[in-house]
């Protein structure tokens, strides 16, 4: 308020001279008239404000824990680290990790009951083997090819031809698919040989009979050659290495004892059965409310809510831990999860690379020359 | 029909650079950088990292438009800062607790496996 009085006054021209405030704080000024020379007197250019640069860090020292893992599911545990973090991990899991999939199709032949595009289409969603797509180029930055795609660094070429001779229906399938690299091929059927070899239980894979392309009847024939390249699920899903890619927050589950104690033990029932999943359940022996599966709790307040109406609020506490996270990703088997994981991990620091300022010295220059002027 | 090329969301076109700068006229130490053809997963990340810089006074980030394949990250710091050092520790940061993290995931997965052999 003060303040605020003094500077109007200062512009007002009937205020006797000699009334007018001296400056508020007279110290600030040769303070700031002495720093500005100082930024001035290195000559290098490079201002360097003190000691920070190298000495201080805010990274962070993320733990995980891998609870089950498969060559399509992997379940793990992500600690002290945040949500910001995860959710970049999930984003490029889904949209940026590199694979392999059919994208240029030239159809010589095609009777079948299925227009070209449609079929072209289909053959694109079918998952390949992408292994070496992190290695691969991106046909439009390919070098060797002049970005029509049909080299060895960034291509593979599939050829197909299905003619039906009898009467039954012909299922042309991924079976059908004629690679020219033995490491990219259909899934299912790289899964399919990695069961007959091992020839032990997993007898449900053997017995897959490949994705179905196209049915044809008696005479129809289709006769093409596809090219697939690699690419990005943000370009079209058929690249995405990912079925699903979940996180949750781990919850922390805190039940008030003494007053879980004042319920009858129908009270008690009545209360677990409020939770639509299965959290709680009641020890037979010693008739108490215990915690059996944390992780099953969807965050939707119910139980919460029944202690309220039970006229007991505060019998539970949830909260969910702000650093933990429980990640779920399910691969199309292009990839394996676990290196899904791995990749995404790769293709982000690519990312973080590619938004480093690259002029670095002219903008720490720039900086000074406006504190300067 | 007159749909933009799908490319267009990720191929930084020719003659752009990915990351520019602009000093703000009115407030010391504040600038805001564009980012070109990059989204919520740097943008939030980035926005984080710089939370945790206590000389950061300020930082966010928007998406100013879905199809303006470009996001615009803010930073205020104190005066024993500047944000292109901000920004400069930020993406250093991250992308040392991404190389820790993938070499804690590879070393879990070992010891997973390693865990998986014994008990068959």
């Amino acid at each position: 308020m003060d303040q605020r009085r003094s500077v109007s006054d200062l512009f007002n021209p009937l205020r006797p001279e000699s009334n007018r405030n001296p400056p508020l704080y007279p110290s600030l000024i040769p303070k700031t008239l002495i720093s500005l020379p100082k930024r001035g007197q290195n000559p290098s250019g490079a201002q360097k404000p003190p000691a920070m640069e190298t000495t201080v860090s805010y990274q962070r020292f993320p733990k995980v824990r891998i609870r089950e893992m498969k060559d399509e599911y992997c379940k793990f545990e992500l600690r002290e680290t945040d949500a910001s973090m995860a959710n970049a991990l999930r984003r490029v899991m889904i949209a940026e990790v590199p694979t392999v999939a059919i994208d240029l199709v030239e159809i010589e032949v095609n009777s079948s009951v299925l227009n070209d595009e449609f079929i072209a289409h289909r053959l694109g969603l079918i998952p390949l083997t992408s292994d070496n797509a992190m290695r691969m180029r991106f046909s439009r930055d390919c070098d060797s090819c002049d970005g029509d795609g049909q080299c060895e660094f960034c291509s593979v070429e599939f050829h197909l031809n299905v003619c039906c001779d009898s009467d039954q229906t012909l299922d042309v399938t991924s079976a059908d698919l004629r690679s020219a690299e033995a490491s990219v091929i259909p899934v299912d059927l790289a899964v399919k040989a990695l069961a007959m070899e091992s020839s032990s239980t997993s007898y449900e894979a053997a017995e897959q009979r490949g994705i179905i392309i196209v049915k044809l009847r008696r005479g129809q024939e289709l006769r093409l050659r596809a090219i697939a390249r690699k690419g990005i699920g943000k370009d079209h899903a058929k690249w995405s290495p990912a079925a699903t890619v979940t996180f949750m927050y781990e919850p922390d589950i805190h039940i008030n004892e003494d007053l879980m104690e004042t319920l009858s033990l129908d009270e008690k029932r009545a209360w677990i059965e409020s939770s639509p999943t299965k959290v709680f359940d009641l020890d037979p022996n010693t008739g108490q409310v215990v915690v059996v599966d944390p992780e099953a709790y969807t965050y939707d307040d119910e139980v919460i809510k029944k202690a309220e109406a039970m006229g007991k609020p505060g019998l539970v506490e949830i909260n969910a831990k702000e650093d933990s996270f429980i990640f779920t990703v399910e691969s199309t088997g292009a990839i394996k999860a676990s290196q899904l994981v791995l990749n995404a991990i790769d293709v982000l620091r690519q990312k973080l690379d590619a938004v480093r300022l690259q002029d670095a010295e002219e903008n720490d220059f720039s900086e000074l020359k406006a504190h300067l002027g | 029909m007159n749909a933009p090329d799908r490319y267009e969301r990720f191929v930084v076109p020719e003659g752009t650079k990915k990351v520019s700068y602009e000093r703000d006229t009115k407030i010391v130490n504040a600038a805001s950088f564009t980012i070109e053809r990059e989204d919520h997963t740097i943008g939030n990340i980035l926005r984080m990292q710089l939370h945790r810089d206590p000389n950061v006074l300020f930082a966010g980030y928007k998406l100013p438009h879905p199809l303006q394949y470009k996001i615009l990250v803010r930073i205020h710091t104190t005066s024993q800062s500047s944000p292109s050092q901000a920004y400069r520790q930020g993406i250093e940061d991250l992308d040392k607790e991404l190389q820790y993290l993938k070499k804690a995931f590879e070393e879990e997965k070992i010891r997973y496996e390693e865990k998986q052999r014994l008990s068959y």
